[in-house]
């Protein structure tokens, strides 16, 4: 609408953020919970005076400093940009929605990272009691970049309040602000416990070797045993049209559109369950057969559990990118009535722009409102592709569909779950067809020549 | 081992009741004394185990998809239906059963060639090697006999062409195509054949020839590659098969277990339309992908080669090769240096063109 289009074939738009998001939220987790590590263990130390911890915090901070402040920012700046590429028009109205928490965010960030840096050019420079002070500092700032960002992302789910009152403090502290907070603390703590396996299988010494590894892995105790209270806390809080997606899916899995919400569901519950095994085959029962190889493949699964568990969250939202209030394409749902009547290509300034040299040319539009309306979730020929989800529809056939799409009463629209309704008057509604129509030419084609009139199957034919 | 604070009194009332009644001490000495060398190809010795972990799926997801299948040909592809879209979970253990299935195969194909390189088909482990083997095919025709099953579009013209293949095999050809079909066509008779063999006598088999292959295996001990028995003494590191190698094994089932249950919760098995026995074949028409390098293979042929038949001459080269592995270990011994190379060389040649024939076949 207002602003250009990144188009990225075939993968699309929302996956380059999203692979970018998870390797970020990886990370950050894994600095959150590595700070607050690093705070107890260095107290561990200091309370046992043993040098050989105090050794292997040293090594254990350089690539964690390291790995997070550079990964870390690389990332998060990888986010602002990808975002503000492939969907504008939404990341607008939430940097419009949070302009103070923003700021604050990345005061914070600022603060951990000048700590990070302190605390680790200051081994053995300044007195234990001191060094001890500055772990401390590092854990509780980069809490605090939890803490704000927890409220941004949280609120996108659960707007609560904040859709009647308009007041940014509303939007933050919503719903499922705190359980949030609680099960992203628990899983930091996790994170940062398998990273810490990782450093300990470097430590030479069997006996002291096997005291950390064990050490280590009660860091990822926490999350199993309240872990899964927080998480019916945070359900408990959840829209109930949104559980009611994932009980669809749950009772049709394997059919359905549904269903990949309770798929993805059932894959985050495995991989936790996984790990928790892991956890207790691995270096509880065995640590002195545990490898940095196996240490690594650990980490793989937590990234994986991560990975997964933050991609279900982000699909229960669908299709909006805050809920009730602006769909994934960035159309506020209020706006969607207006635009039908009034249309949609004049709305915006970008729009407006690209469509005023060819008003007539009904294929360009459709392009335009498929770069603007669908974009966000389809590709052309790829991931989601319109070729494969048309099938065998024709011109005809698609205009009913639309027309379907186009319905905001969630009666007559079945994809209301899915996808936002279609916002456009009829003659973009057309131009869109046109356009959707000359995607899947070769599907409809293929429906004809299915079955080749010979029938010799013998396989040396040539 | 078990952790001191967990050897409360309870533990020790358990450890002494089995004690008296199992012969505990006797396998805890067993295990603790087989050990299980360390070195840089140690990866390879996870996949025989692995292979067995999905043996075991495959048991239990079979075990339960007999409970909703029918293999009758007016209902087999409906039933089939039916436990995808009805029947709670079905699609959900249909699913398992097939990525386990594909999975299956490749993990032993990797084992097979993994063993081969590291030439642990040698004296005394011949009879693991052919056992090995007789698994191999076992799991072949585990796979053609299920795929038939569902009785879908695909499923029905691949077995067609898979068996009219077979018929073309020398002086016995005919006749075992025959027999499996049940007639000249593909029918009714096959399914109820092709059940059969899948539900009851691959099974038996294999835990037959299986329980054989891990009784070598436990009288061997693990095979040491040549450059690690040439180590000197004390560069040679082991690891006891238990605990340290059994928990590590645990770990790699639990991985593969999630790779295998990703699969099937991101892309859970789908089914094609109906067989109808009287159309065309459908265009482009493909064996699993297990077959698909002997099916390549054998179009490249020229319809004649010279007076014989171009497929038979193919079939016979394939025998050849077929051959070549279950001889291997009464060639190479390990005596000659110079048979070991050829051996080597044989197998990568066959490697790379299992692979060749296969990805040439995929994207033709
Ligand atoms: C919020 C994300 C989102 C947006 C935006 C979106 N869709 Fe979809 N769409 C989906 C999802 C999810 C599915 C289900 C995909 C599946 O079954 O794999 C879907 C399915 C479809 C299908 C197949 C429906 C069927 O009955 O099989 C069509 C056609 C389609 N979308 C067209 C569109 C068009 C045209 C637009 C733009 C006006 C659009 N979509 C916008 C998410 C979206
Ligand atoms: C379902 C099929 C199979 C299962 C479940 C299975 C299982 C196993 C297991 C658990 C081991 C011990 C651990 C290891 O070295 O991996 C093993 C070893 C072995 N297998 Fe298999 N196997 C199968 C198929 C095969 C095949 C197809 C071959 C090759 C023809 C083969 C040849 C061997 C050999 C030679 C060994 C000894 C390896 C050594 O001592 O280092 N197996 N198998």
């Amino acid at each position: 609408m207002n602003y250009p289009l990144w188009v990225v074939p075939d993968l699309g738009g929302s996956w380059v953020i999203g692979i970018i998001s998870i390797i970020h939220i990886f990370i950050s987790h894994f600095a959150v919970g590595g700070g607050i590590y690093l705070a107890f263990a260095e107290q561990l130390a200091y309370k046992r005076k043993d040098e050989r911890i105090y050794n292997f915090l040293k090594s254990h901070s350089r690539f964690f400093v390291l790995l997070t402040t550079v990964a870390g920012a690389v990332t998060g700046v990888g986010i602002w940009f990808s975002v503000s590429l492939v969907s504008p028009d939404g990341i607008a109205s939430l940097i419009q929605c949070f302009t103070l928490a923003w700021a604050e965010e990345y005061l914070f960030f600022v603060a951990e990272l000048a700590t990070a840096f302190a605390y680790y050019y200051t081994w053995d420079r300044i007195s234990r009691e001191q060094h001890l002070l500055l772990a401390r500092l590092y854990a509780i700032f980069s809490v605090f970049t939890l803490v704000i960002i927890n409220g941004v992302l949280t609120f996108m789910l659960t707007p609560g309040k904040w859709l009647s009152s308009h007041w940014w403090f509303d939007g933050v502290f919503n719903p499922t602000y705190f359980p949030s907070l609680a099960i992203r603390l628990l899983i930091m703590l996790a994170i940062a416990g398998m990273y810490a396996l990782v450093t300990c299988t470097r430590i030479e010494e069997p006996k002291f070797r096997t005291f950390m590894v064990r050490y280590c892995a009660k860091w990822l105790l926490p999350v199993f045993l309240l872990g899964p209270v927080c998480m019916l806390w945070f359900l408990s809080q959840v829209p109930h049209s949104v559980l009611g997606t994932i009980f669809t899916g749950i009772q049709n899995s394997g059919v359905g559109n549904f269903s990949i919400l309770a798929r993805a569901l059932y894959i985050s519950l495995v991989l936790s369950g996984t790990i928790l095994l892991f956890a207790f085959f691995g270096p509880f029962l065995n640590p002195r057969g545990f490898t940095f190889k196996v240490a690594i493949l650990f980490m793989i699964c937590g990234f994986a559990a991560t990975g997964t568990t933050e991609w279900m969250r982000e699909m229960l939202r669908k299709p909006y990118v805050v809920y009730n209030y602006i769909y994934s394409n960035g159309i506020h749902k209020d706006e969607i009535e207006k635009i039908a009547d009034e249309g949609f290509l004049h709305r915006g300034k970008w729009s407006t722009a690209l469509t005023a040299a060819t008003p007539t040319d009904e294929f360009h539009n459709g392009e335009i409102v498929f770069r603007y309306q669908c974009m966000a979730c389809h590709t052309e020929k790829g991931y989601r592709s319109m070729k494969k989800l048309l099938g065998q529809r024709d011109e005809q056939a698609i205009i009913s569909f639309l027309q379907i799409l186009r319905e905001r009463d969630p009666q007559k629209n079945n994809y209301s779950n899915i996808m936002p309704p279609l916002a456009a008057n009829d003659a973009e509604m057309k131009s869109l067809a046109k356009y959707l129509a000359s995607i899947n030419t070769d599907e409809r084609e293929k429906n004809t020549a299915h079955r080749s009139p010979a029938s010799d199957h013998s396989i040396s034919m040539k | 081992m078990v952790s001191e604070s967990s050897q409360s009194r309870n533990g020790n009332f358990l450890q002494k009741f089995l004690k008296e009644r199992l012969p505990v001490e006797e396998l805890q000495h067993l295990a603790e004394k087989k050990k299980v060398p360390v070195h840089k190809h140690s990866v390879w010795y996870y996949m025989g185990g692995i292979a067995a972990v999905l043996f075991a799926i495959q048991v239990i997801t079979g075990v339960l998809l007999m409970v909703y299948y029918v293999p009758e040909i007016n209902s087999a592809h409906a039933s089939i239906l039916k436990i995808n879209s009805q029947i709670n979970f079905g699609w959900f253990i249909r699913s398992l059963h097939s990525w386990s299935a594909n999975l299956m195969i490749a993990v032993v194909i990797i084992h097979l060639f993994s063993t081969y390189f590291m030439k642990a088909y040698r004296a005394p482990r011949e009879f693991t090697w052919w056992t090995g083997l007789v698994m191999l095919v076992v799991c072949l025709a585990f796979g053609f006999t299920g795929y038939l099953l569902p009785w879908d579009d695909v499923s029905f013209f691949a077995t067609k062409i898979g068996l009219d293949v077979a018929s073309k095999i020398p002086a016995i050809g005919g006749l075992i195509a025959y027999m499996l079909r049940g007639g000249d066509i593909v029918s009714q008779a096959t399914i109820s054949r092709f059940f059969m063999i899948h539900v009851a006598v691959l099974p038996l088999v294999t835990l037959a020839v299986l329980g054989a292959h891990m009784f070598f295996i436990q009288v061997h001990g693990i095979a040491e590659p040549a450059f690690f028995k040439k180590l000197p003494e004390e560069k040679r590191k082991y690891e006891k098969f238990f605990p340290e190698f059994m928990f590590k094994d645990i770990l790699v089932w639990l991985l593969a277990a999630n790779v295998l249950f990703v699969l099937t919760m991101l892309w859970p098995w789908g089914i094609g339309p109906e067989a109808d026995p009287f159309a065309a074949a459908p265009l482009g028409i493909k064996p699993e992908w297990y077959f698909l390098a002997p099916f390549q293979f054998l179009k490249l042929i020229p319809p004649m080669v010279g007076p014989i038949e171009g497929e038979l001459f193919g079939i016979i080269l394939m025998s050849l090769v077929g051959l070549g592995f279950v001889l291997v270990p009464i060639y190479d011994t390990g005596v000659s240096e110079s048979r070991s190379k050829i051996s080597t060389a044989f197998g990568t040649f066959v490697l790379l063109g299992v692979i060749l024939f296969s990805l040439w076949g995929a994207l033709s």
